[in-house]
């Protein structure tokens, strides 16, 4: 903290972030807070229910967990590619001498193309009839066998609508972890090399640490963007077939939107943020305690 | 998060006895070469989209309907450019898109850095309330504001203008960008304020000649990231926005669709091509920008 | 202190929340107000193609109508896309901002929308603008509320077909079947000669509903699915479970493609025009796309079509099957003026026949399709077959049953053909979801 620093200065500072930051997304969070205790349809008069939304999202609605259990499993394959997927190709970025720079701005392509041609693609890719890229690849590799309409089967709709928002950002997260990987001083890496350290023992005692605070970082962005993921789902499956691949947001969404029950769809939402601020807190936790080691 | 700071331990802690390095022309090792092939493979994992969506714009009709769609197009067209121009209003959708994303940016840029510095240069007594109210708003999901928002845009008249669609947009990336500020905050040394409090600086002459300059590589960051999000949102333009005239390229794209979901994805897919230029343009400047930023970081540490 | 301040928020919210919620209407009997035309830009929603026919024709009777009443103009804001439009005529609705014109189908929302007086009742309106009589009558009716009321405006007449492939269903050995309970079996023939029987665009969820609806129409008559919505009638009724069992057997004689879920409308269309599928169910609005010499020469001599098989002891006729008036457009009632009325009557006086000039089936019946000069004359036979629909309509389910039961309704019909659930799960399954929210929609 400044030594010099004033009640005014702090105020100067704070007020425009709050203020967007209140008008914005305050406001109407509060309202959907509110909404959460009404059974409202948008027409007719908003009607006082008390805790009945809550009571109904949590003892009588099958879909809702169903929705539960898949945004989880969508959780876990988005951060094992965009975390797990950046970690290991930015550190095979770190280790190229030319051309990084180039590599890492052709990574990034995919998180710019709208997320409407991206689904259209993915379509065709996972396609069995015609056969798709998938299937086909499948087929010369001599695993004709594992072919199959990755969107319509109920066993794998789940990961297929996970894999493109997991691939689309992994460049993304390449880059942060890559900066910061540029950012472990080369002294120390030649050193412990030169001791006889191996590449894993320098990656796992040299620069994971180093780049701890901001893997802790880029892992909240994943998890938080994750369970808020709702365009390529949407788009690909809809949630289909059956519930298989309908996530917490796009349940909500439906809920809102299609069934007008924006009370329920409050309800529902503030489930969302109190699981994102879990997932936050047992992030931080985690990484924190390793630290700490 | 100063907690993190026993992270930064290894940084001091070079104090191993230096070696020579060995001569850095080595004969590749097969890791080397692997991990080459590797990145070469992802290479095209993440270019071949764009490819292949390149491709598709140029595509006859009947070759898109009835071909092999990761084949090559027996044949090319830029019909589907004609039309994706004649059926739509694609200038006006990528000003308008340059709008909402400029405006968004400067509006997430400044206050973002401006409430990192508040939280985490200055420090208050109240600042992890603050910081909590913050982290509520990353974990929000942006569905859910469109009711409330809508009605109070309605009331204030600032239902379909350009302010609709900004505000909603940086006050929701506003928590990343405090966040990723503060983390950087946090890595320009105290000694660094000390001594220009020492020569009198006040806070504001510390933000405007030390954290501002400094900055300029997370700027760029946090520009990239939000870019990229803003740039194809569809859900804050599609609620707040009624006139053709300030349609953004997300929803320029639906006048292709016809009757019943019938929709010309060739002609999409050329406007597409069409409207993801600027945004590739202005990443490719950045990504520069992002370079020397982090060379200069690279030099001071 | 926090929590007071949090209390008053909270208060505040909720009253703002509720001011916008319900009232609002105006007299939605007025059709003639009184006082004088006065130009100004009006507003209609929509959710039609950018550059179709409907908003051309409208958009050129509105230039047509400025010029001798300056200072008037027709903004169309239009979201071809169904689900985000209905997502922005619903915050509109909440926001009680809808624009003088906005399109809706007749559904339990809408109809909460007219029976608070927020939309003008068009049956007066049209009556009283003398043009009432010249629209088909199955084209208002499509519009209609249970209860028979009318407050949309059609713009379109549309007949759904099976159009089929004659040389793929020569190929295996086939004629047209003349049962719907002859389906399968067709299927289960084409797939052995290696053909894919029916081309589906499954995504868009609406065209695998229609089979449902099939069955129950032609075994109980549409009555069957105005009790179903109200939970009066169960899927597991014999109309419902013969309808579940047909959909499982159409599964799996494996009608519709692998995948066919994820399949969206153009994929559906491109597998049958470029031949190879050897069926396909779209209605009249895709004629310029089928009965055209632009179609690919290779299937083109083949398109043919057959409307909706019967069953023994169909109650309803061969000639009743899907027709609909598309999307209506309702009028709001609280900015119906003198103006809106007098352009109104302007624009839909002269649209049949600029409609029909384009080629297209016109709701009204006053006025004859221009045949395209590339039409094949598959299109005439099409056109002519609007001249003897019967009276009873075979409704799509989706505007009729409660948007939640029908969302169920859309997931578990995929299960159910892809044989991922049994047709007694559906059943149950189904019954279940209508006796929680069909209450909610249709009990007031």
């Amino acid at each position: 903290m400044l030594p010099h620093r004033s009640r005014l200065a702090v105020l100067v500072f704070l007020t425009p972030p709050l203020l967007l930051y209140g008008v914005a997304v305050l406001l109407p969070i509060v309202q959907s807070l509110v909404l959460s205790f009404f059974s409202w349809d948008g027409l007719s008069d908003m009607e006082f229910v008390g805790l009945a939304n809550y009571t109904r999202m949590l003892t009588g609605d099958a879909v809702f967990w169903r929705a539960f259990g898949n945004a989880l499993g969508y959780l876990a394959i988005c951060l094992v590619l965009q975390v797990g997927g950046a970690l290991v190709v930015a550190s095979l970025l770190a280790s190229l001498r030319r051309g990084r720079e180039v590599i890492k701005t052709l990574y990034l392509l995919p998180a710019v193309i709208s997320t409407v041609a991206i689904a259209f693609l993915f379509q065709r890719i996972y396609s069995i009839d015609p056969a798709g890229l998938l299937n086909q690849a499948l087929a010369a590799v001599g695993l004709g066998g594992w072919q199959r309409p990755w969107l319509s089967d109920v066993h794998t709709v789940l990961a297929a609508v996970s894999a493109p928002e997991g691939w689309r950002f992994v460049g993304l997260y390449t880059i942060i972890i890559y900066a910061a990987l540029l950012a472990v001083p080369r002294e120390l890496e030649e050193a412990a090399r030169l001791d006889g350290a191996s590449s894993w023992q320098v990656f796992a005692h040299i620069r994971f640490p180093y780049i701890r605070p901001v893997f802790a970082t880029t892992t909240i962005m994943a998890a938080t963007y994750a369970l808020r993921g709702f365009d390529i789902p949407y788009l690909l499956t809809n949630g289909g077939p059956g519930q298989s691949s309908e996530l917490i947001t796009t349940y909500m969404y439906k809920t809102a939107f299609t069934s007008t029950d924006y009370g329920y769809a409050s309800t529902i939402s503030v489930f969302i943020v109190v699981e994102c601020l879990v997932a936050v807190g047992l992030i931080l936790l985690v990484l924190r305690r390793k630290a700490h080691r | 998060m100063t907690t993190y700071a026993p992270a930064k331990a290894p940084a001091r802690a070079g104090g191993r006895p230096h070696k020579p390095r060995r001569p850095s022309r080595r004969p590749p090792s097969p890791a080397r070469l692997a991990s080459r092939v590797l990145v070469g493979a992802l290479v095209v994992v993440q270019v071949y989209p764009l490819v292949w969506l390149f491709l598709t714009s140029l595509r006859t009709e009947r070759d898109f309907a009835g071909g092999n769609p990761f084949a090559l197009p027996t044949s090319l067209t830029f019909d589907n450019y004609a039309r994706a121009f004649g059926h739509g209003h694609l200038g006006r959708n990528i000003l308008n898109s340059l709008i909402v994303t400029m405006g968004a940016n400067v509006l997430i840029v400044l206050c973002g850095m401006m409430g990192a510095y508040a939280l985490q240069v200055l420090g208050f007594r109240f600042s992890r309330v603050v910081r909590a109210l913050f982290l509520v708003g990353i974990v929000v999901p942006v569905q859910i504001a469109l009711v409330p928002l809508f009605v109070d845009y309605t009331r204030v008249g600032l239902l379909d203008t350009y302010p609709s669609m900004i505000l909603p947009l940086a006050g929701f990336a506003l928590p990343m960008s405090v966040y990723l500020f503060s983390s950087f905050f946090e890595y320009i040394p105290r000694e660094v304020y000390e001594a220009a409090s020492l020569d009198g600086a006040g806070p504001y002459r510390i933000f405007a000649r030390i954290t501002l300059p400094m900055s300029v590589n997370t700027v760029v960051t946090v520009v990239m990231v939000n870019s990229i999000f803003i740039w194809n949102d569809f859900i804050f333009a599609n609620t707040f926005v009624l006139s053709e005239d300030l349609k953004t390229i997300p929803l320029g794209l639906q006048n292709y669709i016809g009757a019943m979901g019938k929709t010309d994805w060739t002609a999409t897919f050329a406007a597409v091509c069409v409207t993801v230029t600027p945004l590739l343009l202005i990443f490719l400047v950045l990504n520069r920008a992002m370079i020397y930023g982090l060379e200069r970081g690279a030099s001071k540490g | 202190m926090k929590k007071m301040l949090t209390a008053a928020v909270a208060a505040i919210t909720a009253a703002a929340l509720a001011g916008c919620g319900g009232g609002g209407g105006g007299d939605a009997a007025n059709v003639n107000p009184a006082g004088k035309v006065e130009p100004r830009r009006i507003s209609w929603l929509l959710s039609r193609p950018a550059n179709g026919t409907v908003i051309t024709v409208m958009r050129q009777l509105a230039d047509e109508y400025a010029k001798s009443h300056p200072g008037f103009s027709l903004n169309l804001i239009t979201t071809p896309d169904r689900p985000s439009f209905i997502q922005k005529y619903e915050t509109l609705a909440a926001a009680n901002k809808l624009p003088d014109l906005f399109d809706t189908d007749a559904t339990p929302f809408a109809q909460k929308l007219a029976r608070q007086g927020r939309m003008l009742d068009a049956g007066k309106l049209l009556t009283s603008l003398g043009l009432y009589t010249s629209y088909r009558k199955s084209a208002l009716d499509y519009q209609r509320f249970d209860d028979g009321s009318l407050y949309t405006i059609p713009f379109e007449y549309q007949m759904e077909f099976f159009w089929y492939n004659k040389a793929l269903f020569k190929r295996a050995g086939v004629k047209v079947p003349a049962s719907l309970d002859d389906m399968p079996a067709t299927c289960a023939a084409l797939r052995r000669a290696g053909v894919t029987p029916i081309a589906l665009d499954g995504q868009d969820q609406w065209p695998l509903e229609r089979y449902v609806a099939y069955q129950p129409f032609r075994v109980a008559g549409p009555g069957y699915l105005g009790k179903l919505k109200r939970n009066d009638a169960k899927f597991g009724d014999p109309a419902g479970q013969k309808a579940a069992n047909w959909l499982g057997a159409l599964g799996a004689a494996k009608c519709f493609p692998d995948g066919f879920s994820a399949k969206g409308y153009t994929d559906a269309q491109n597998l049958f025009t470029s031949g190879g599928a050897a069926m396909y169910n779209i209605g009249t609005w895709e004629l310029s796309s089928l009965a055209t010499t632009k179609l690919n020469p290779a299937v083109r001599a083949d398109v043919d079509y057959f409307t909706l098989p019967t069953v023994p002891n169909s109650v309803t006729a061969p000639n009743e099957f899907v027709t609909s008036s598309g999307i209506g457009m309702a009028v709001n009632a609280k900015t119906f003026d003198p103006l809106v009325r007098d352009f109104l009557k302007f624009a839909l006086a002269k649209y049949p026949a600029a409609y029909a000039a384009t080629g297209a089936l016109s709701p009204t019946a006053n006025v004859k399709t221009t045949i395209p000069s590339d039409a094949t004359p598959l299109y005439r036979r099409a056109v002519d077959q609007a001249n003897s629909v019967g009276t009873k309509l075979a409704m799509p389910w989706d505007t009729q049953l409660d948007p939640t039961t029908n969302t169920r309704l859309q997931q578990e019909l995929v299960l159910l053909v892809q044989g991922d659930i049994k047709p007694g799960d559906f059943t149950r399954t189904m019954d279940a979801a209508l006796a929680q929210n069909a209450p909610k929609f249709f009990t007031k």
